[in-house]
């Protein structure tokens, strides 16, 4: 074992991180402000991914045009998921595992909605990985920096959001406590449409930076991330952006790292791992409960 | 066309036992189990491994480990034992927190791992190629047909329903199923009365663990073989659609769901074909399977039998009705 084997684990570390950074923090927002797992989000990064592929391959786009392009359609799908799917159920005033049940079968049909419509083969977006660049001990093609880059913007406009204007500041007060925000005259409907919109946004970019760094992908792609982003979010505090952003970070870096020691194949059984271990001796996550977006 | 319907008629036995299982999880104790297909799978790869003759280990059937030449009433029972076991490590992991989403994001997680690690570690059962090969139960001393052995298999089957039915029926109507729908409607509640609700709900989903192991015992001695493309998500989805749909916690609803969901719609429409895409009706038919989920909990919330309700007269405690009868109301 050499150290610029544990070197490599690392930079590739940061980029799976990265793609998982944005996808954590768009479902631990949505469940900060409406207090139950989307179980379809998954299908949220499938479905940008292959609206990208739309614009990409059939329309010969830019690859990162398509991504924000995607990334907007993929928050109007998310919205209207929340419209059409959820509110009817919030209306009837659901159990939460009905609501739970509700999303897990959405999943199915969205992901056999894009399998219908695309074909259960790989696709490959059209993109130039871009030269190899030496930064420091690690190597990373141009594409991977750009990964890297966004992800890092995407964090720091979400801190600025949350941090500086109303609709952040609002967004923290329904995650804390939805009756309080309510009767204080914050419209919470809105609010929670802001939220979907966002995680929709965040899940679409998640998706397209994931397919571009895994290079082949299928209608399957979501769905099979979607533990690992349970796992960031889970460690960093169910609800908590800042908590998913470490999760990310650690998560990303475990596997990765770990990739360099034994059988790749295995390397989403470190997620696993970490999870189970999260939920057996902290499931509150690693950063101190304080509010919980 | 007998051959065809005797086969529908197996299948629809082991579609109502995974059906009974999940009722029990979810029907009666309200547990979020989203990978209930996993624990049929390992039942059906335990018994399989425990029933078959020893892996030559890279030889024409491949390797896998076991190879006890259990007899039949054996062999289920090791599936069932081995996939209450996995039931068991998932319950601590992920019962003990109150609150459902946790239970249902490991349920997710493990499905998701088991059926990687399976797939890749080739020495547990063969990996992507899965084991085949199985003795059917008593063929060996019948030597009958496959088309002759679905008689025998059938009776087989019909026995194990019934089994399995009775099991069910009795938990659900005895005090401990009282306390699993009182758990199921305010788990504070339950746990106020003093009931420890992490026992109860453990105890219900391992039991149910047990029973979509039994199932899996039962399909891969009937198929003779499985592998890891045999039980995707959408097969624990198709149990779950025929449990909304017949009527979450009632066993007989199950019956019906087991028939409308598995057998009626996805077995019948497996005769249709769209010649130019052939996996079109697999993706039309999960997202069906998903509609089907979300309508049913929309629509018809109850199923289409649902559940009795349960209803305590006050004349059985003694001096309550004197109460009512002097106009003092008794609540909850």
């Amino acid at each position: 074992m050499t150290l610029s084997l544990i070197w490599m684990g690392i930079g590739f570390g940061l980029i799976t991180a990265s793609v998982l950074a944005l996808g954590a923090v768009g479902l631990t927002l949505q469940f900060g402000v409406t207090n139950f797992v989307n179980f379809a989000y998954g299908e949220f990064l499938t479905i940008g991914a292959y609206l990208a592929f739309v614009f990409n391959k059939g329309l010969n786009m830019n690859i990162w045009l398509s991504m924000l392009i995607a990334g907007v359609l993929t928050a109007v799908v998310a919205y209207l998921f929340n419209v059409w799917v959820i509110q009817p159920f919030i209306k009837r005033k659901s159990q939460m595992i009905i609501l739970l049940v509700v999303t897990i079968g959405m999943d199915l049909f969205l992901m056999n909605f894009v399998q219908a419509i695309f074909g259960p083969e790989f696709k490959q977006y059209q993109d130039p990985a871009g030269s190899i660049l030496h930064i420091g001990p690690f190597l990373f093609t141009l594409q991977q920096i750009i990964i890297i880059l966004i992800a890092a913007a995407a964090m720091v406009s979400l801190h600025v959001l949350l941090k500086y204007t109303k609709l952040g500041k609002a967004m923290r007060a329904l995650s804390d406590n939805a009756e309080l925000a309510l009767i204080s005259g914050i419209p919470t409907m809105r609010v929670t449409n802001y939220a979907w919109l966002l995680s929709g946004f965040l899940g679409g970019l998640a998706g397209v930076v994931l397919a571009i760094n895994v290079n082949n992908f299928t209608p399957a792609l979501g769905s099979e991330f979607l533990f690992v982003i349970f796992a960031a979010v889970i460690m960093g505090g169910i609800g908590r952006p800042y908590g998913a952003m470490l999760g990310a970070l650690v998560i990303g870096l475990a596997m990765e790292v770990s990739a360099t020691f034994m059988d790749s194949a295995y390397k989403t059984v470190v997620a696993f791992g970490i999870l189970v271990i999260m939920l057996l001796f902290r499931p509150q996550g690693i950063l101190p409960s304080r509010g919980r977006v | 066309m007998l051959h065809y319907l005797l086969t529908l008629a197996i299948f629809f036995a082991f579609f109502a036992v995974e059906a009974w299982g999940l009722n029990l999880q979810f029907g009666l104790t309200g547990i979020l189990d989203f990978t209930y297909i996993t624990f049929v799978a390992i039942g059906a790869y335990f018994a399989g491994v425990a029933a078959m003759t020893p892996s030559t280990n890279g030889g024409m059937g491949g390797s896998y480990i076991f190879g006890w030449q259990l007899p039949f009433p054996l062999s289920p029972v090791i599936g069932g034992i081995a996939a209450a076991m996995l039931g068991v490590v998932v319950g601590i992991i992920g019962l003990r927190r109150l609150r459902s989403d946790y239970l249902a994001i490991v349920t997710v997680s493990v499905g998701q791992i088991v059926w990687m690690v399976i797939g890749n570690a080739t020495p547990l059962f063969n990996g992507w190629d899965g084991i085949v090969g199985v003795p059917q139960p008593y063929n060996s001393v019948m030597n009958l047909s496959t088309n002759n052995y679905e008689w025998p298999f059938l009776g087989i089957s019909v026995i194990v329903a019934a089994i399995i039915f009775w099991l069910v029926r009795s938990l659900t109507e005895s005090p401990y199923g009282r306390i699993l729908r009182a758990i199921r409607e305010d788990e504070n509640v339950a746990a106020a009365l003093g009931k420890n609700v992490f026992r109860y709900r453990m105890s219900a989903f391992v039991i149910g663990a047990f029973i979509a192991g039994i199932s899996g015992a039962l399909q891969i001695e009937y198929i003779g073989a499985w592998n890891p493309s045999g039980w995707t998500t959408l097969e624990t989805f198709i149990v779950w659609a025929a449990m909304l749909v017949g009527g979450r916690g009632n066993n007989r609803g199950m019956l019906l769901g087991a028939f409308l969901v598995p057998v009626l719609f996805t077995e019948a429409t497996r005769w249709i074909t769209i010649p130019a895409h052939p996996l079109l009706m697999e993706a039309i038919r999960g997202m069906a399977i998903g509609l089907l989920m979300v309508l049913a909990v929309r629509f018809r919330p109850q199923g289409v039998i649902p559940e009795r309700k349960r209803v305590f007269p006050l004349t059985t405690i003694p001096g309550l009705k004197e109460d009512v009868a002097n106009g003092h109301t008794a609540q909850g």
